[in-house]
């Protein structure tokens, strides 16, 4: 009886621990390799030995006469259960939890399943088959790690079938709208932002669906098709991601874009692209399949990489006098930015109310491309001066004292970072302050960014307030090579603190940026 | 795939009839190749229902039969979807539930027309062709439309306005008061009709009595205004929304009595020829034969009006001028109009065909304008709310 109470607490135990691989498996986006490299970076030795122990135990009873590790099952069940927890709540206390869909569903079950069959197995076999399952068992429970490569692969032709599937349906709806026109946006950054500008721009005309929120990959892109996309819809804008070189076109054959837009090129996601040279490859993957199909790509002419290498072909847009779409006479202030925007042989004033010079690019190109596409110019500076910041990213508001503070709580790139600080930068006349605990999750050049962004803080600001005694260290290591005053750096161990440490001399002449809102189990 | 047109039309009001000749009307002239079109029609009970026979006038002669032969819908809300439902379940029978796209309201006068119907699509959240709930309750409203004329500096004729409880107390005081303000001639009207439906012309004492007795009986507001002595009645119907919006040319409509009375509108000749034209019958003159500046001028105040009340979609407006000074007046507006004016836009150049697809855009126009505004912030304020005792957490209310 305490055997079998041992064999399901253990399967409990691991479908807890599973939770946390399956947690990362699905961030690495089911990648065994980027999954692997996760386990990697993450290694920690004394758990391993210790995991490595316990089964050395268990093989060692193996070994030993009268069932000893039938009857010790229930401690093997502890050993689980402390792991399972560990795990679980380590996924509970992340930015990013496991999101159970589908997949995700079918692959945990197939998991459990197998601990149950082998469960069941060890009740009906002779002692020395008995002990061969047990020890495997525990090696299971142990090292969830290798379940959750099992499932994985063992479901992955299953997986393959039923993507195939979706994406067959998500052709066959988007042939079926007559005249729905497909926008693809991708770029190292800034698409996530352009893609709300320019469904925002083309509603004035059109009724468009955009891929919500970060939906950017193959089987995200489906969904959204599958889900949304009605007889109605004229304009579908899709946001492209890509990690691997690849990425974009496996899009593109789904969507088949009729129109393009590349925001950005930059070093974002080196680790699996190796090279900037791949980056570039991926991103203009876009612009083959809209070229292909006679229609016409945008691009960012501001970013050097695109220029350089930039083919007639393609439309350059940006705040440069040789590009037909461009932003010029930038003012920008506390209240966003006024610009001439040129559209063509067309000039229209427009104002909004986001911040930073990426946001005045953002737009240029966005409006560009409703231009073509047939919104009025009017139209475009309505609906430019009735955007508004998304959520916590670069969100002005009015804080203790009656200060002002830019809200940029959601931003973890080093690019936004920089041009965020830039934005506090441009508040002239007033004390400008920085509370950030930095930037995290950047693999090996971490260190680098978060000296840049200290940096690039001590030219702006009048006062510093690091979050995170040990956090913060790359940060200071960056202020520390300028003059910046060190009376005027505070480190606060958590935002709370930084608050208060900030209302002590918080007027209404003060404006204060808000970078990069980590959860408190970062803050150390 | 197609955009599914629910036309909607019938409903508990006095031009039920008028209402299925437009709707027949319009249905035919949709763009089939563009849009899958949905009859729903709404007895004078409320019940909605659906049949392919709805594409006729023909069977709306014979209710009993059309509605035996029909099947009972509703409407419901599913996710961001409306779906026309069916009522009655057949066993075994896959969910023939339909996703209705946008819904085209064809009906006239009270219960439907002002802003009724409007309400229950906006509660939905299904777009709708037309005038939304305030433009339609308020263009209903005979006075209240006048009122908001006045306010807008737009030329409206004098008027007041009672109540048919203040009518029954106090009869006499309330002549008096007609006799003394307005003075005869007069024109006496409910209210919140259209179509011309009880409204009568007063010249002395006893007509007056008469004609307020009549509009009573239809309606608990009375509106009594002065008759102009020598007058013409230009008609101009605007397409567009708030933004944009653009003015047909005028027409001038021909009284059989000293106003257009309902016979006249919408029976006129109608036995001989069918009676299933609706407005589009009526005698008339297309243009309507006045100088150029005048019809500048009308066409011109038609589109002020339209923005006034900021309508939407299809909607004629009904002038007077009084020929005695050439001075015009805003009469009254149909914010869904009788044939939706359809031959009015013919004799501006727009055919039937893209007058209905213009509107069905604007029905999508208005639905993306306002989910550009912010209506909820994804956050749930009772998430973090605790009542009182327990509450060491959250903040209080």
């Amino acid at each position: 009886m305490l055997f079998i109470l041992g064999l399901i607490v253990c399967i409990i135990g691991s479908s807890l621990s599973l939770i946390r691989q399956y947690q990362m498996l699905q961030q690495n986006s089911y990648f065994a390799s980027r999954y692997l490299g996760w386990q990697k970076s993450n290694f920690a030795v004394i758990p391993f030995v210790l995991k490595v122990l316990v089964i050395g135990l268990a093989v060692w009873a193996a070994f030993l006469p009268n069932e000893v590790l039938k009857d010790s099952m229930v401690l093997f069940a502890a050993v689980s259960l402390f792991f399972g927890w560990k795990g679980a709540s380590k996924n509970a206390s992340s930015i990013k939890k496991l999101v159970y869909t589908a997949r995700i569903k079918r692959t945990f079950i197939f998991a459990v399943l197998v601990l149950v069959i082998l469960g069941v197995l060890a009740c009906f076999l002779d002692f020395a088959f008995q002990n061969v399952v047990l020890v495997s068992f525990i090696v299971l429970t142990v090292f969830p790690e290798i379940l959750c490569l099992i499932s994985l692969f063992a479901l992955k032709p299953l997986e393959k079938l039923i993507a195939r599937r979706f994406i067959n349906d998500a052709k066959r709806i988007l042939r079926s709208v007559k005249g729905v026109r497909v926008i693809g946006i991708t770029g190292s950054y800034g698409k996530t932002g352009t893609k709300y500008i320019l469904s925002r721009i083309l509603s004035e005309k059109f009724n468009v669906l955009h891929t919500p929120e970060s939906f950017n990959t193959p089987m995200g892109v489906v969904r959204t098709i599958r889900e949304k996309l009605r007889a109605d819809t004229e304009i579908f804008v899709c946001e492209m991601g890509a990690k691997n070189v690849g990425d974009i076109k496996e899009i593109c054959d789904i969507v088949n874009p009729d129109f393009g837009l590349i925001t950005s090129v930059g070093p974002q996601h080196l680790e699996t692209f190796k090279t900037i040279d791949n980056v570039f490859k991926t991103k203009f993957e876009l612009f083959e399949a809209v070229f292909k199909k006679g229609g016409t790509v945008f691009a960012n002419g501001d970013n050097e990489l695109i220029k350089n290498r930039a083919s007639d072909d393609l439309v350059l847009y940006g705040s440069q006098n040789e590009f037909n779409f461009r932003a010029e006479n930038i003012t920008g202030g506390r209240n966003g930015a006024t610009f001439d925007l040129i559209l063509g042989n067309e000039k229209v004033s427009v104002s909004t109310k986001l911040l930073g010079k990426h946001n005045v690019l953002n737009i240029v190109g966005a409006a560009g491309l409703a231009y073509t596409l047939g919104v009025s110019a009017k139209d475009i500076a309505f609906a430019v001066s009735r955007l508004s910041p998304t959520e916590h990213r670069l969100e002005m508001k009015t804080s203790v004292n009656g200060s002002l503070l830019i809200d940029d709580a959601y931003n973890a790139n080093p690019e936004g970072c920089l041009e965020a600080v830039n934005v506090l930068g441009s508040f002239e006349g007033m004390k400008k302050v920085i509370i950030t605990p930095g930037l995290v999750e950047l693999g090996d050049k971490e260190y680098e960014y978060n000296k840049a962004l200290g940096r690039a803080a001590a030219k702006v600001c009048d006062k510093i307030i690091f979050v995170g005694q040990k956090r913060s260290k790359p940060l200071a290591d960056g202020v520390y090579e300028t003059d910046f005053n060190t009376e005027d750096i505070y480190i606060a161990s958590s935002f709370k603190e930084a608050m208060e440490i900030y209302s002590g001399f918080a007027d209404k002449d003060t404006v204060v940026l808000l970078e990069n809102d980590l959860p408190d189990n970062y803050l150390k | 795939m197609k955009t599914t047109v629910a036309f909607i039309f019938g409903c508990r009001s006095v031009e039920h009839e008028v209402s299925i000749i437009s709707a027949v009307q319009a249905m035919r002239a949709v763009d089939k190749e563009k849009y899958d079109v949905i009859p729903v029609y709404v007895t004078k009970k409320g019940e909605m229902y659906t049949s392919e026979k709805m594409f006729e006038i023909e069977p709306f002669r014979d209710m009993k039969t059309l509605i035996a032969e029909s099947k009972p819908v509703t409407m419901v809300k599913s996710g961001d979807d409306v779906y026309l439902h069916f009522l009655e379940k057949k066993l075994f029978k896959k969910n023939e539930d339909v996703l209705i796209s946008v819904a085209f309201p064809v009906v006239h006068g009270t219960n439907c027309e002002d802003g009724t119907l409007q309400g229950y699509l906006e509660f939905l959240g299904l777009p709708y062709v037309g005038c939304d709930v305030l433009s339609s309750a308020v263009g209903m409203d005979k006075a209240v439309f006048k009122y908001v004329m006045k306010a807008a500096d737009l030329p409206v004729l004098d008027c007041i306005c009672f109540s048919a409880r203040e009518y029954a107390e106090n009869r006499e005081a309330v002549a008096d008061n007609a006799e003394e303000k307005i003075g005869y001639p007069m024109i006496v009207k409910p209210v919140n009709l259209g179509s011309s439906v009880g409204i009568s012309k007063a010249k002395d004492r006893q007509e007056l009595i008469d004609a307020i007795e009549l509009a009573v009986s239809f309606s608990d507001k009375v509106l009594v205004e002065h008759a102009v002595q020598s007058i013409r009645e230009i008609n101009c119907s605007v397409v567009g929304d708030a933004d944009d919006c653009e003015a047909s040319v005028c027409e001038e409509p021909f009284m059989n009595d000293e106003i257009l009375s309902y016979e006249d509108k919408y029976l006129g000749g109608g036995k001989k020829q069918g009676g299933s034209k609706g407005m589009a019958s009526l005698s008339r003159k297309i243009p309507a034969d006045i100088s150029k500046e005048k019809s500048d001028e009308i066409r011109e105040l038609a589109k002020k009006v339209f923005k006034a009340l900021g309508a939407s979609g299809v909607v004629r407006i009904d002038f007077i001028i009084d020929t005695e000074d050439d001075k015009v007046y805003v009469n009254e507006i149909n914010t869904i109009p009788g044939s939706l004016s359809f031959y009015l836009w013919e004799a501006t150049k727009l055919p039937y065909k893209q007058l209905i697809d213009r509107l069905i855009s604007l029905a999508f126009r208005r639905k993306r304008n306002r989910e550009n505004l912010t209506f909820t912030i994804d956050t749930n304020i009772l998430s973090g709310v605790s009542f009182g005792s327990k509450g060491s957490k959250g903040s209080k209310i």
